[in-house]
């Protein structure tokens, strides 16, 4: 179905090869999973088999790509809509039209379509994306579950022959994450279609895939089974990593499969002694927000949450639900109706702009909106300028944090968790008491979350500053959170130890939770802590 | 979902705006008076409150009227101090700086006389109704929706305007956005070095979505087949043709009579303008 012959790609004035004389082919029916450091070259493989690069992003490319026997040389990616659909990293920005069903209809309409068979198409599309009851709603108004639904019902209504997805479930939560794994998995198996996908979190998909493409990120490239890939990639799932400390010798790729291999273990570790918390830094006393005039649909109803120094508390829930707003509580930018917030005892609307640092950081959704220098070094000398604190603290934590790329690097062109780690350092550099993040974890591969993990538990090793994160990410809270916060549709159904949480909902349960059921443990941590103790 | 499916029909069609603005555009070169400049602005300003929305590009309206208070404002300072000397009554005088000779016939100060007060005043509200014209339209008519009825043919044409045409409104969403994030790191955003800082990433972000819009629509074959077909094509009413009849007779109106008085004429044009927001 996808051959490369020979493909080398390189961006004019790059310092080194996205790929180098790479050849492989896909089969027809194929569902691929491309993984990669962030950075390392997997949106531009995608964008190499639809023809977008080098035709609309530029690069320079020798050897051969060809798709269902066409070339992608001699042809550019218009001419190839009919045989591939891409979906990109953010749907949102590719939708040409504000109606779901007219989104879908777009690429139909370009290629000219009848308009009887257009409206079988769309219905059977519908259908098969179970997107019929949205048909006409407005896309902006939905959530990012059913917005990239929509995407990839607008890539699939052409019948094309490959579907292409970039991070398909990165932003959404494990619930909708899951809803769009078993639709690609059903349209490979009922329809035939060869899909790729790019993603970060294995976890969510390693169950459905065939072959895996790694990419290293030196221009080589190995494409192989699944479990042949996995047994020697530094990038792999908790379930493999699990796999790997126990000594299993195979590498599982379900539950299922661990679960057959796995010893019987019972456990002996004696539970780690709980943190001694300090003040509360944060109140939320039964606040209610809306963002709409008349206030008939509210964003939070009644919600109270407290959270002490010292703790890391995680916000999880569906998309929509409330999280950002209830972030938003401590900053005081959140439209309430009812309610008080408290931040060491303080109206956070009362703070001075130069007072809110000092008592909270906050990282938006997108870190890149706290940056503004046209270097890290510029950035770190204003940070020290705005948080007035002598010069040079900033750059001395952020080198704490990890290991800085180029002091003259630009902040845009750094990766997404060095961007995160300099946001970090500029926010912690104010001291402040209390530190949220808002999914921190989107687009940053195992390695800087494990980066990003060791940071959370130093900032909150005294017991004077806390940390709040909203995230779908499971895996992360497993391995920081001391407590868990669900809200669902602006309400909170539930508040406790995660350990308890976490294991007590199906869709919310970390792999190794899964995986061992009968033990309490539910991240990689916790096993390392019992396979120390044992030997 | 009723609600969308009413709004929609409640919708014009995506042209509709932009051939009332151009209809405006030409009766406000044409009259060249500050009387139908004004009756002009005031129309589209009713106009745009008589059909809200929640939508990015309606939002961006008031960011446009910023833009034209501040275009009015600069236009006004610059008439007063610079210009050539101008007949009339003498209001107040500003101290007078004399120029080199090479700039024979400009003056920088000096006396501020009626007439020069009028003129100012006068192309100042010609350039508010421009832009007001042209924020109204890009306030009501969907920018996506107008890339699909636009003629594949011109798909560069298209392809810009869309982009154009939604920088801006969605721009003006992320300026609220980084603004907030610039709060957070202890600033106060106020001031014109805070609009440096909300610009650089602003901008990129803007240029970022248009490529990934650019990317979206190449690889869905847009402007690539010759003959494009409609799901649902937007049909052009007699209820457009009626709103856009007010504008143009009060085009015909004015070329066929050139003396008419002013103020009959920005009469018929404030009733002419807010028309589409009347009969929908």
């Amino acid at each position: 179905m996808i051959t490369f012959s020979n493909v080398s790609l390189i961006y004019p004035n790059a310092e080194r090869t996205i790929v180098e004389n790479v050849s492989f082919t896909v089969n027809e029916g194929e569902l691929l999973l491309l993984i990669g450091h962030t950075g390392a070259g997997k949106s531009s493989l995608l964008k190499l088999i639809n023809g977008l690069i080098p035709h609309h992003t530029g690069g320079i490319l020798t050897g051969e790509i060809n798709v269902a026997g066409r070339s992608t040389r001699a042809l550019k990616p218009g001419e190839l809509a009919d045989i591939v659909g891409i979906v990109g990293q953010n749907p949102i920005n590719g939708f040409v039209s504000d109606i779901v069903e007219d989104e879908i209809a777009f690429s139909l309409e370009s290629l000219g379509v009848a308009p009887e068979i257009m409206r079988k198409r769309v219905e059977e599309v519908l259908d098969l994306l179970a997107l019929a009851p949205l048909r006409r709603r407005n896309i902006s108004e939905l959530s990012g579950g059913e917005q990239q639904r929509v995407a990839i019902a607008a890539a699939l209504v052409t019948n094309p022959k490959v579907l292409l997805l970039d991070e398909p479930t990165s932003a959404l939560d494990p619930s909708a994450a899951e809803e769009v794994l078993s639709i690609l998995h059903r349209l490979v198996h009922d329809l035939g279609l060869t899909v790729i996908l790019a993603e970060h979190r294995l976890e969510r998909v390693i169950g459905f895939v065939d072959r895996i493409i790694l990419i290293h990120g030196d221009g080589t490239v190995d494409l192989g089974p699944a479990r042949q890939i996995l047994s020697k990639s530094p990038i792999a799932p908790p379930l493999v990593e699990l796999a790997k400390k126990f000594e299993l010798g195979q590498i599982p790729l379900s539950i299922r499969e661990f679960r057959k291999l796995a010893p019987e273990i019972s456990e002996t570790m004696v539970q780690a002694a709980g943190k001694n918390l300090g003040d509360t830094i944060l109140a939320i006393n039964s606040v209610s927000a809306s963002y709409d005039q008349d206030q008939r649909s509210k964003a939070l109803s009644d919600v109270s949450i407290k959270v002490s120094g010292g703790e890391i508390v995680a916000l999880m829930g569906r998309n929509g639900a409330g999280k950002t707003t209830l972030l938003k509580c401590a900053v005081g930018q959140a439209p309430l109706t009812k309610g008080e917030v408290r931040v060491k005892a303080r109206d956070p609307k009362s703070f001075t702009d130069k007072e809110l640092i000092r008592f909270v950081g906050y990282i938006p959704q997108d870190a890149g909106d706290l940056l503004y220098g046209q270097s890290i070094k510029q950035e770190c000398d204003l940070a020290d300028l705005d948080n007035g604190v002598e010069s040079g603290r900033t750059l001395a934590i952020y080198s704490d944090l990890m290991k800085i790329p180029s002091l003259n690097s630009h902040p845009r062109d750094i990766s997404e968790g060095q961007r995160l780690g300099l946001a970090l350092s500029i926010i912690l550099s104010a001291q402040p008491a209390l530190v949220i993040l808002d999914e921190p974890t989107r687009g940053l591969d195992y390695e800087a979350k494990k980066v990003l993990i060791t940071n959370l538990k130093q900032i909150t090793s005294e017991s004077n500053r806390a940390v709040l994160i909203s995230t779908h990410d499971v895996e992360l809270v497993a391995e920081v959170a001391d407590r868990v916060i669900f809200l669902a549709d602006g309400e909170v159904i539930a508040d406790g130890d995660s350990r308890e949480v976490l294991k007590a909902s199906p869709a919310f349960a970390p792999q190794v939770s899964k995986a061992l059921p009968n033990n309490s443990w539910i991240s990689l941590s916790d096993v390392e802590r019992y396979l120390g103790e044992k030997n | 979902m009723r609600t969308s499916r009413r709004a929609r029909k409640e919708n014009f069609h995506p042209l509709f705006f932009w051939l009332w603005a151009i209809t405006l555009l030409v009766i406000l070169l044409v009259s060249n008076s500050a009387l139908v400049s004004l009756s002009i602005s005031a129309g589209a300003i009713a106009l745009v409150l008589m059909k809200p929305s929640n939508t990015y590009w309606y939002q961006s309206f008031r960011w446009s009227i910023r833009l034209a208070a501040l275009a009015f404002t600069l236009r006004m300072a610059f008439g007063v101090i610079i210009g050539v000397p101008m007949p009339g009554r003498v209001l107040f005088t500003i101290p007078d700086i004399t120029l080199p000779d090479l700039f024979v016939g400009i003056r920088l100060g000096g006396d501020v006389t009626s007439q020069r007060l009028i003129s100012a005043f006068h192309e100042a509200s010609l350039l508010v109704a421009l832009i007001l014209i042209f924020a109204a339209a890009s306030a009501l008519s969907n920018p996506h929706e107008f890339l699909r009825v636009l003629p594949r043919k011109y798909y560069g044409i298209g392809l810009a305007t869309v982009i154009a045409s939604s920088v801006a409104p969605q721009s003006a969403r992320s300026i609220q956005r980084v603004r907030a994030a610039r709060r957070l790191r202890g600033e106060n955003s106020t001031g014109i070095a805070s609009y440096r800082k909300v610009g650089i990433p602003v901008l990129e972000e803007s240029l970022e979505r248009s490529i990934d819009l650019a990317a979206s629509l190449e690889s869905r074959g847009y402007g690539y087949f010759p003959n494009p077909s409609r799901y649902r094509p937007h049909i052009w009413r007699l209820r457009e043709t009626l709103a856009l009849a007010g504008p143009i007779y009060a085009l015909i109106f004015l070329l066929l009579l050139p003396a008419v008085s002013g103020v009959l004429l920005a009469g018929l044009l404030l009733f002419a303008v807010i028309t589409p927001g009347l009969i929908s």
